[in-house]
């Protein structure tokens, strides 16, 4: 009887650590995936480039078109512009789209060079990675300042090949492409579900 | 005319006017394709009320808050506006311990209350953030999270006026706060509201001054600077309440293909 109970308990315990190595093991292969290095040392190059461009004092055009180079190398701006539509990609047709495309490009790049213009010694340090599905990471930094707390920039970047692009920054949990589908969206329903309507409302913003 | 007829036309014409104003202040959904999808993705039925109201939050902002915020942040030197913001937040601790203590989290009811105490007793009444400076940092929690860790959807979206974007959980989250709120309660039976209301406003210009650049990057980078703040809102309101824990992520698919930008021209 007495017997029994401790095999009983042995295989209790064997099973235990069985399942606990079954349970280990795709964690394991998580954190390999996790330290896949490339995402975060694409981040890390990424941010060193920007600081060297903000912080070089040249003209204001040549930063901007530093800045501009950069963006468009960084980040993958068509599909940003594309997701950022939802469903609305398929309500335009392709010559809208073309010219949607363009809009997009050239107000997410005033958007950031106006914000970086105001760079004042901030530095920024890789806090983790996560993977996302098969070929995103989420790499989490922090953004350090010189006066107020740190602020927390998480960076969706997707591999293509041996490419890697950002498709999404959150800020404090907050999306920047959730909050720009949110824009769009409601730019198209106060034109009554007219494309045209954003196209007109990006012109001007891109013209003033 | 007996009293009792002229009240009962007056409740007539009254509730007349209410059907009228929701008829009015309340959007309904398109009929082209997907604005069904949108118009629930959007949350917002009461939006040309919540626009109107926003519009006159918009105003006040640019006539009075704004400036009184930039001349605040002038004006006051850092150390002071320090203090009123630590006393303003020290004020805010007995509700944050009460909200924990109604979600279940024993352990952050005991640390703000730990902060509580020093700061009141140390800080000379909350004017210095001595826990901070000690290590235990400064987190809130109003009724409205404590709704949504029991459960309730935060409904549709609502602008109040001055106060903001809120939704229908949250109003009412702050509507209990603020009559739960001990500080009130003292304010209203020892005839001290005018401190009351300037400690609610001192707060609102601090908090708005902290903000400015912000602000003014928002209106200057958006196309639709009410759907952005909505937007905002929400998610900041979705990562407090999962404490950046587990915040659900987007669906990022992979696209067929997506055309190129024209080559820029030169």
């Amino acid at each position: 009887m007495f017997d029994r109970t401790l095999t009983g308990r042995r295989a209790l315990l064997k099973s235990v650590a069985g399942f606990a190595a079954a349970a280990t093991l795709p964690l394991i292969a998580r954190t390999a995936l996790a330290q896949d290095p490339g995402a975060s040392a694409f981040i890390q190059k990424l941010g060193d480039r920007a600081i060297k461009t903000f912080s070089d004092k040249g003209t204001k055009a040549a930063a901007k078109e530093k800045f501009r180079a950069l963006l468009v190398e960084g980040f993958d701006i068509p599909y940003i512009g594309r997701w950022v539509l939802g469903r609305y990609w398929n309500v335009a047709n392709d010559a809208q789209r073309q010219e949607y495309m363009a809009l997009f490009e050239r107000m997410i790049v005033d958007a950031y060079a106006g914000r970086f213009a105001e760079y004042s010694g901030e530095t920024f340090k890789i806090t983790g990675a996560r993977p996302e599905g098969d070929a995103d990471s989420t790499v989490t930094t922090q953004i350090v300042r010189p006066s107020g707390p740190p602020i927390n920039v998480d960076w969706r970047v997707r591999k293509a090949g041996a490419t890697y692009k950002i498709i999404d920054v959150a800020v404090e949990g907050v999306s920047m492409g959730v909050t720009q589908r949110s824009e769009f969206a409601s730019v198209i329903q106060t034109n009554g579900g007219q494309f045209d309507g954003l196209l007109k409302v990006l012109r001007a913003k891109v013209a003033g | 005319m007996t009293g009792a007829s002229f009240l009962r036309i007056l409740k007539g014409a009254a509730s007349a006017a209410v059907v009228a104003l929701s008829l009015t202040a309340c959007s309904l959904p398109g009929s082209g394709p997907g604005e069904r999808e949108a118009w629930l993705e959007a949350n917002d039925p009461f939006e040309p009320l919540n626009r109107a109201i926003f519009g006159i939050n918009e105003a006040a902002d640019f006539l009075v808050i704004g400036p009184a915020a930039y001349a605040y942040n002038a004006i006051v030197p850092d150390p002071v506006r320090e203090s009123v913001r630590s006393f303003t937040a020290n004020l805010l601790s007995p509700i944050t311990i009460v909200n924990q203590l109604l979600q279940g989290d024993f352990d952050g009811a005991i640390h703000a209350t730990g902060r509580f105490l020093t700061n009141t007793v140390l800080g000379a009444g909350g004017i210095a953030d001595v826990a901070a400076a000690a290590g235990i940092p400064d987190q809130k929690e109003d009724f409205g999270q404590t709704l949504a860790v029991w459960g309730f959807n935060e409904g549709p979206y609502v602008v109040l006026p001055f106060l903001g974007p809120s939704s229908m959980r949250d109003a009412t989250g702050y509507a209990v706060d603020t009559l739960a709120d001990p500080v009130r309660m003292w304010a209203a039976n020892t005839d001290h509201e005018g401190a009351y209301m300037a400690k609610g406003i001192a707060g609102g210009i601090d908090r708005r001054s902290r903000v400015l650049k912000e602000v003014e990057d928002l209106r200057r980078n958006s196309v639709d600077y009410y759907a952005t703040l909505r937007s905002l809102y929400r998610q900041q309101r979705k990562a407090d309440i999962e404490e950046k824990a587990a915040v659900a992520q987007p669906d990022f698919p992979a696209f067929e293909k997506t055309p190129e930008a024209p080559a820029k021209k030169k």
